[in-house]
């Protein structure tokens, strides 16, 4: 399990890595605009082929690079129903609160669970090594979490079924 | 090889940098503005502030003899900035251009000055003495993206511009009235204006960011965002180069380049540093980094276990890693020779996004 | 006429000067070899297995990044992605990094190191489907991709759009509606997965970033 994570999280980091090598562009389409080229997608020139890496169906991650900003969306693991559930729940607190995490795109990418937008203006602000980081952090993070999330789920449904159900003695 | 010189100016992006010929003075491009600093002992303080652009400067250059400065922005103007009893004072500069202004270079002769531009145009800008301004003329054909970079060789007519379509072109800028006939060389020997010199792709078509005549200018070097840089040597007017040398890096992409001597290129880009690169028509490789990092990561082991323990419990990690070992913290931006003698360049400066203006021995 | 929705016309696609209609291929290198057939491919893969079958790994991927049919059409280089997998799983984990740094030496060693790392690539991409869908699901959004550069059109950036293209296979839904159709468990790759994952690693090691860099730059598609 964990022995393929660890190949996988290097190939996302060092595929993050390359395409985190962006500059301050200004729109060549509109006038005095300065915006994501990967969100704009008017010139094809600017966009870069996109990277994928995946580690089996269920857990992908997506790199879509321009010239000023990269577009990374991760699908996270989701192994039955009842994680299908909390992942959803998970990622829509995430990106209603979407302002304070700077680069969290407010709706994911088609097929994937979470998208950040990665812009020169934030590369320029904070380290890029630590943003690699933190999106990598964020993915071990968020199958720890799930999982945990699981267990209090179905402990408290056993605790539930158990006062409730209980039969008369 | 003594230690680079390191100005530390602000905490913001350095677009592009420039020094004046005394290199007393550093004009830096901050944000919407232009700062000038001035040299006080080892330290550059902040003198003045080219204030008029709206957004973003995107480049500087100031004029080796005249003392002029010229500065484009995205707010797709340029200005030249002559030094009056007042102040400063600029000049607008009539671009006809509707996208932003990206890169700006004054010639070698300083009569002219090109402007690239995400108009998909070079405005190759002159004095008109009569109407009292600066004017300009596009070369237009066949760019087909912005153009992110412009290098003059050194007879002021051939420009050579790099842009996001991924090819370096070679273009005549003549002027009559302005320009020399030039001497007919293996790039051309008639070369009205808007003739095109070269035209040149590499094989992993990466956006071009940073182009530069050799110091004869019978050589072109240029790198890309495929992490390489391609050096060419022209064989005649109209014919294919005699070589172009394409050298894959196993590196992050270069955004700068400069040539010191005929055999050796300097380049600094997203690695942070600078790196040189050796070679001739037969072959050209990676010599190796121009950082000399042994020192500083000798003193990083050396953490005492106090402080190791401090930092895990202030931070969660054993040992911070926000500091990069390298001198500038973030991309390099902009490479240019500091001093130079006949084309070998004794120590260059680099800046980027860090803020950070280093000056560094060749 | 009355039927079209003025207001959705992507009116930039309709102007050839404009810069969304930009002409991708340019950006191909002129020296960019004849297109290879698919028989061409089948060849190269009988060549490059016997090689296999011979006990010569080293040389098999030599070959097989060599013939890369980088003009190529679709069926062409679909067989040639079935070879090169062959190879990579041919080849045991301990043998990788003494293999690579042979195959990565040489002349022309750094455009087979870039060669691998798209194959890589298109190969990392598109796990999770059956080997044949697969294929399409690449080859389709390939297509489609540089198709819809070409006509400038937004292509599948969610909320830009005035149009989505639409996939051949398409992916899980995110949306309540997998339930049905999503598939229990972890399926039944995850193990070649790890291995063309450790060739990346590998493969980084040796190349460095710079070879991931060209990955996204090049053009020409393998």
């Amino acid at each position: 399990m964990s022995q393929s994570l660890r190949p996988y999280l290097q190939a996302v980091r060092s595929s993050l890595t390359a395409a985190l090598t962006i500059s301050n562009f200004a729109s060549q389409t509109s006038e005095r605009h300065n915006c994501p080229e990967v969100e704009a997608n008017s010139s094809p020139e600017i966009l870069l082929n996109p990277l994928h890496i995946s580690r089996n169906e269920n857990e992908k991650v997506k790199i879509e690079p321009s010239y000023n900003s990269v577009r990374i969306s991760i699908r996270i693991k989701q192994a039955d129903e009842i994680e299908h559930i909390l992942v959803h729940k998970f990622t829509r607190f995430l990106t209603q609160r979407a302002e304070s995490f700077f680069i969290l795109r407010r709706k994911p990418v088609e097929g994937y669970d979470i998208s950040f937008l990665i812009t020169n203006f934030h590369t320029e602000k904070m380290l890029t090594h630590k943003l690699i980081d933190f999106v990598i952090e964020f993915m071990e993070e968020v199958d720890k979490e799930i999982s945990e999330m699981k267990l209090f789920l179905n402990a408290r449904a056993r605790f539930v079924a158990e006062s409730f159900l209980t039969p008369f003695d | 090889m003594a230690a680079p010189q390191v100005h530390h100016l602000f905490h913001a992006p350095i677009a592009d940098h420039s020094f004046s010929s005394d290199k007393k003075t550093l004009a830096v491009a901050r944000e919407n503005n232009v700062e000038l600093y001035q040299q006080s002992g080892n330290k550059f303080a902040l003198s003045d502030e080219l204030k008029g652009h709206e957004k973003t400067v995107t480049s500087v250059d100031i004029a080796p003899n005249s003392g002029r400065i010229v500065t484009c922005s995205q707010d797709r103007n340029a200005y030249v900035w002559e030094q009056s009893p007042t102040g400063w004072k600029p000049t607008l500069v009539l671009l006809r251009i509707n996208r932003a202004a990206t890169f700006v270079r004054w010639s070698p002769s300083e009569q002219k000055f090109a402007v690239g531009s995400g108009a998909r145009v070079i405005a190759v800008c002159y004095f008109e003495e009569e109407n009292d301004w600066w004017i300009s003329k596009h070369l237009k054909k066949p760019i087909r993206s912005t153009i992110t970079t412009l290098a003059w060789h050194p007879n002021s007519v051939l420009l050579a511009a790099g842009s996001t379509d991924s090819h370096a072109r070679v273009f005549s800028s003549f002027i009559k009235g302005i320009d020399t006939r030039p001497e007919p060389s293996a790039w051309g020997e008639r070369l009205p204006f808007n003739t095109i010199c070269g035209e040149y792709l590499n094989d992993t078509a990466g956006w071009i960011q940073g182009v530069a005549f050799s110091p004869s200018g019978n050589a072109l070097a240029f790198t890309g965002h495929d992490s390489s840089v391609t050096v060419v040597y022209p064989s005649a007017p109209e014919q294919p180069p005699r070589a172009m040398l394409n050298i894959a890096t196993r590196l992050l992409p270069l955004n700068s380049l400069i040539w010191n001597g005929e055999t050796e290129i300097i380049a600094a880009g997203h690695d942070c540093e600078p790196f040189r690169f050796r070679g001739d028509e037969n072959g050209w490789q990676l010599a190796g980094s121009l950082e000399n990092k042994a020192g500083e990561a000798r003193g990083a082991r050396e953490e005492s276990a106090l402080n190791m323990f401090r930092q895990m419990d202030l931070k969660g990690q054993a040992q911070a890693d926000t500091k990069l070992k390298s001198t500038h913290q973030n991309t390099v931006h902009t490479i240019r020779a500091h001093e130079e003698a006949n084309g070998v360049v004794s120590s260059f400066s680099t800046s980027g996004v860090d803020g950070r203006v280093v000056i560094w021995t060749a | 006429m009355s039927q079209i929705n003025y207001r959705t016309i992507n009116i930039d696609a309709l102007d050839p000067e404009s810069s969304a209609n930009f002409p991708m291929e340019s950006l191909l290198p002129a020296t960019l070899p004849q297109a290879a057939s698919a028989s061409d491919a089948a060849n190269a893969a009988t060549q490059v297995r016997q090689m296999l079958r011979g006990g010569d790994p080293e040389g098999a991927l030599r070959t097989v990044l060599d013939t890369a049919p980088l003009g190529g059409d679709d069926r062409a280089k679909e067989v040639h992605l079935a070879t090169v997998i062959d190879v990579l799983q041919g080849i045991r984990q301990g043998e990788m990094t003494r293999i690579l740094e042979g195959v990565c030496s040489g002349d022309g060693g750094a455009e087979r190191a870039d060669c691998l790392m798209k194959y890589l690539y298109v190969k990392l991409l598109c796990f999770g489907f059956q080997e044949r869908n697969c294929l399409m699901e690449v080859r389709g959004f390939d297509c489609l991709s540089i198709d819809y550069r070409y006509k400038g059109m937004s292509s599948a950036a969610p909320g830009s759009g005035t149009q989505t293209p639409k996939k051949p296979v398409s992916p899980q839904d995110t949306g309540f509606s997998q339930i049905q159709a999503r598939n229990l468990g972890e399926g039944g790759g995850g193990q070649q997965m790890s291995v063309l994952l450790s060739w990346h690693e590998r493969l980084v090691e040796i190349a460095g970033t710079g070879s991931i860099v060209r990955v996204m730059t090049d053009r020409r598609t393998v």
